[in-house]
């Protein structure tokens, strides 16, 4: 009989990575931690030659690149690296999908504080009731513009990272700003 | 970049059986898959060593999901102890590593065909449902693309002809299992053959489901805390199979799903379906200490 394999330290990483993106997604507004601080370890969980990245943050290409991701332009783009949000501008052109392939739609990666700032209330799927949370060094009006672009079920996924937390929100989920 | 950054360590086999491809792109699935609830998102479906249709599915979600610490409980129809159920708890613990157990409450991921288990999944728990055909428009709309432009625009039309036909005919809904639900008001699923009995359990739960069709390459999920509604008409309610008032012959535990097992003299008895459950309310008769949790229906009634 074969030994049991072991996981390698990526494989590992990978696992945990993406086992904290699956549950905040599915629980939106619930932060979780990410194996190590920054988008590297989303990167090399979810990414691979069959994707089309956007990255504005210049410092996470090498990361993307050795995934073999091409580099695309925002529109065309499945994951998106907003890094540190100045203006909402962005929003405008992210793949939303369609109706027919919703999961066309992006996933968006955005760098935000977790715990200060704008209090928002979330409603929706994966939210019992209602759920507050608070995100600062997001562009004013960022959930205006993500209001605007959203026809559920064609929309764009979002995950906010602060060091070593991240936040889903998925399309599903109704922002309200309090 | 060098040629020692593009490689890596040679391995006998890959953790998990799944190579790291077929991994990240399960990966972005499930995620869009979280995102829809309900709508079903394509997906490559690699190789595994066993037949489509067995689960395969269920099987590569779990491979993706698993790690050391993970322990898995894998069931059919109720029971631990099936062959396809040990099969691929075997194959799950071997290529990965993971610790097995038949207890729900000890589980924290569970693969499962056709049924969910009677006791309340926690919110750290995940459900990994297999799925043989996952459009419940094919009775109604064989052709799947136009399936697909009847889920993109909301077209459930004929799931309604369809169940006012079976009350016509037959005078209640003859769907026994995979009953079509609507799923946080905007895409109906079928929830996987499970029986009726067990889709209220996926209405408002509070923990994930994710349910794989490994044959026909479709994944969907269903988030916690997500509206599960079987369609129904406004005046003929849902009915779940009446099992409420059933007493299982090996364990005697009453108001379960329940297996029918007829007799020679035309008669029937019943087993508690849940086999898990059936060993613990033995256990617990013999005095072998309480081991049972809370389950989602109370003295044969799901509350409201």
């Amino acid at each position: 009989m074969l030994a049991t394999p072991a996981p390698s330290p990526a494989e590992t990483r990978d696992n945990a990575a993406f086992d904290a993106l699956l549950w905040t997604l599915s629980r939106p507004g619930l932060p979780r931690d990410l194996p190590e601080p920054g988008e590297q370890s989303i990167v090399t969980a979810l990414l691979d030659r069959e994707c089309l990245v956007y990255a504005a943050d210049p410092l996470l290409m090498p990361e993307i690149m050795r995934s073999g991701a091409e580099l695309a332009d925002i529109d065309k783009a499945d994951h998106v690296f907003l890094g540190a949000m100045a203006t909402s501008d962005p929003l405008a052109d992210i793949a939303i999908g369609s109706d027919y392939y919703p999961d066309d739609g992006a996933t968006v990666i955005i760098r935000a504080n977790i715990g200060s700032g704008t209090a928002l209330r979330l409603t929706g799927p994966g939210v019992d009731g209602a759920v507050t949370l608070q995100l600062e060094g997001l562009p004013v009006r960022f959930w205006k513009a993500r209001a605007a672009r959203l026809r559920y079920p064609m929309g764009f996924d979002l995950f906010f990272v602060d060091g070593a937390r991240v936040v889903g929100v998925p399309r599903s989920t109704t922002v309200e700003e309090i | 970049m060098s040629l020692s950054t593009l490689t890596k360590p040679w391995e006998a086999m890959s953790y998990g059986f799944l190579d790291g491809s077929a991994k990240r792109e399960l990966r972005r699935k499930m995620l869009k898959s979280v995102a829809v609830p309900g709508c079903q998102m394509p997906y490559a479906s690699r190789e595994v060593p066993m037949a489509r249709g067995w689960g395969t599915g269920g099987l590569q979600v779990s491979l993706t999901l698993v790690n050391p610490q993970t322990r898995v409980k894998v069931i059919d129809q109720g029971a631990d102890d099936s062959v396809n159920a040990a099969s691929i708890r075997r194959f799950i613990a071997r290529v990965a590593g993971t610790p097995t157990t038949m207890d729900t409450l000890e589980a924290d991921l569970i693969q499962s065909r056709h049924r969910i288990p009677e006791e309340i999944l926690r919110e750290d728990q995940i459900l990994v449902l297999q799925v043989p055909n996952p459009e419940p428009l094919r009775p109604v709309q064989p052709n799947m693309s136009i399936a697909r432009q009847m889920h993109a625009d909301a077209d459930y039309g004929r799931m309604w002809l369809q169940l006012y036909e079976q009350i016509v005919r037959s005078g209640r809904v003859m769907q026994g299992a995979s009953y079509p639900s609507l799923v946080h008001g905007r895409h109906v699923m079928t929830p996987s053959p499970i029986p009726r009995w067990d889709v209220p359990k996926l209405h408002m739960a509070k923990h994930l489901t994710i349910l794989s069709a490994g044959r026909e390459k479709r994944i969907f999920a269903v988030p916690p805390y997500t509206r599960v509604e079987p369609l129904v008409f406004s005046d003929v309610p849902y009915k779940v199979e009446e099992h409420g008032h059933l007493t299982c012959t090996r364990s005697g535990t009453t108001g379960f799903f329940m297996n029918e097992i007829p007799r020679d003299d035309g008669t029937s008895s019943f087993e508690v379906s849940d086999s898990e459950w059936g060993v613990k309310t033995i256990r617990a008769r013999d005095g072998d200490g309480e081991s049972r949790g809370e389950t989602w229906y109370k003295n044969g009634e799901m509350p409201q």
